[in-house]
């Protein structure tokens, strides 16, 4: 085990001299000798403080205090949960009703399942944004929209091209999300820590 | 009228029927780098003595302590203009001093101040019934010894600079307006410790509402991690015997109560019937941190309660 001699130092010093142990090695245990008792009280506490079990021993004019990890001590401070959704941010941008090449009806089905499955990502995923061929999923008829509403519901902005519904003429009837334009899209994209496209 | 035997804050003679001296002296090494916050802090404290006797100070002299061969001479005159800026401002003015050369810097003042005879407040005078009130956050020593370990902020610094520079003038000032029977200054000893002397030999104890007690808020976080001067362990040591805790008083907090300061407040044993009208007047008067901290009690004698 690690032992720091602070002996013949004076307050603060010897609380100094084991928090930079503590920084350099991070070890899971540690003893620091010391000749005075204010030293020897602060010295545990400071450790108690991290999250260590302190006993003390007196040998003499020395005191002995033997650290060791706590099993409940937290190594390293959990970011808060506000953090953590402000540290990650998930954009998913659907330009097609169909989940990759090859077989059109596996397509949509697994677009389906995707859809339904990407609440998974939890709240790391912002913001859901559908082009082209994507947009047809939010109108009547989808498989896909009380899933959408849900999404929706829950805090999720979807964003439905604009331009692409009114290319297929069905901007009348789209029933989840908000239309929206390029600009918006591009916005999403720069405020988003991760652009996921289908 | 106050003498060795009485061991108050100062010195008093009377000179007259309506004179008296008060005589006082202090000085210590650096408690802050800033040689011209230095001057003003040893100022401050070494004027205390003479407010918390309910006088006024009139005249100083600097004693100076300084390693001419390891330090520029121009931090000895920061901190001479620092001791002088704070007198100027108290109203005092700087007669003379004496300098000698020393290894370890030292510096502070003996002061000098009138009171009327009967207007003598000392620390023996306590009344059952009466209010304690504080005029200053207590835990200036952690702070400091947070300061050396260079784990106390920029602002932190800056904000118990000041709080230990300034001047007990204006609570004293006030101080006079109510029925005040005993004070004293809180320094070296901490809180209780001061308020042990006050108890020692007066026949009355004394109740203190820990959480009525102003305190420096990040004092008590550091009081936690261990930075807790070697002084308040003794002032603790030595009056243990005489202090109760209330299972509820935390640790920590207990430890700010002992925790030694450097010009602290006064601490002021006044008229129940007074007590919200002095903390009114003190907090009009600029000293917002002033609150009533606990009661005279008729006994136990000798004891201090702290719930």
């Amino acid at each position: 085990m690690k032992e720091i001699d602070a002996r013949g130092l004076a307050c603060p010093a010897p609380v100094l001299q084991t928090k930079a142990a503590l920084q350099e090695d991070k070890p899971d245990g540690l003893r620091v000798v010391l000749d005075n008792a204010a030293s020897q009280q602060n010295v545990q506490r400071f450790l108690e403080s991290q999250g260590f079990e302190t006993v003390l021993e007196q040998d003499g004019d020395d005191y002995w205090v033997s650290a060791t990890c706590r099993s409940d001590r937290v190594q390293e401070p959990r970011p808060s949960p506000e953090k953590e959704t402000d540290a990650r941010k998930i954009m998913v941008l659907c330009a097609t009703d169909r989940m990759g090449f090859g077989d059109d009806a596996l397509g949509l089905k697994l677009m389906v399942n995707f859809l339904r499955t990407l609440k998974e990502m939890g709240p790391d995923l912002c913001r859901l944004v559908f082009v082209n061929n994507g947009v047809k999923l939010t109108i009547e008829g989808s498989e896909v929209l009380e899933d959408l509403r849900q999404y929706e519901k829950d805090g999720l902005k979807i964003m439905v091209c604009g331009t692409c519904l009114d290319h297929f003429d069905i901007l009348a009837k789209k029933q989840v999300g908000e239309t929206t334009n390029m600009l918006d899209i591009i916005t999403a994209m720069q405020v988003a820590d991760k652009v996921i496209s289908i | 009228m106050v003498g060795l035997d009485r061991a108050d804050d100062a010195g008093v003679y009377r000179v007259s029927d309506d004179l008296a001296l008060i005589q006082t002296v202090d000085f210590f090494t650096p408690i802050v780098d800033d040689p011209y916050w230095f001057g003003q802090i040893a100022a401050a404290n070494a004027l205390s003595d003479v407010y918390a006797m309910g006088g006024t100070p009139k005249t100083a002299m600097n004693l100076v302590a300084f390693p001419v061969k390891q330090m520029d001479l121009s931090v000895l005159r920061q901190i001479i203009q620092g001791g002088l800026d704070k007198l100027t401002e108290a109203g005092v003015v700087l007669i003379g001093g004496h300098s000698i050369e020393d290894k370890e810097l030292k510096y502070g003042l003996s002061v000098t101040g009138f009171v009327h005879p009967s207007r003598v407040l000392t620390k023996k005078n306590l009344r059952p019934g009466d209010r304690l009130v504080l005029t200053k956050p207590i835990g200036t020593g952690i702070i400091n010894t947070a300061i050396k370990a260079g784990m106390a902020s920029a602002e932190l610094t800056d904000r118990v600079t000041r709080l230990m520079a300034a001047l007990n003038r204006d609570a004293a000032g006030v101080m006079s307006h109510f029925d005040v029977s005993a004070c004293t200054d809180v320094t070296g000893f901490g809180l209780l410790g001061h308020l042990a002397e006050m108890v020692s030999g007066s026949g009355a104890g004394v109740r203190v509402f820990a959480d009525q007690v102003p305190v420096i808020a990040e004092a008590l976080e550091f009081a936690a991690m261990g930075l807790i001067p070697a002084g308040a362990y003794k002032n603790r040591e030595f009056r243990e015997s005489m202090v109760t805790f209330a299972d509820t008083v935390e640790r920590t907090r207990q430890d700010v109560l002992f925790d030694p300061q450097t010009s602290g407040g006064l601490l002021i044993c006044v008229s129940a019937a007074h007590a919200v009208g002095i903390i009114a007047a003190l907090k009009d008067s600029g000293i917002g941190d002033a609150a009533d901290i606990g009661e005279i009690l008729d006994g136990p004698q000798e004891k201090i309660w702290v719930l």
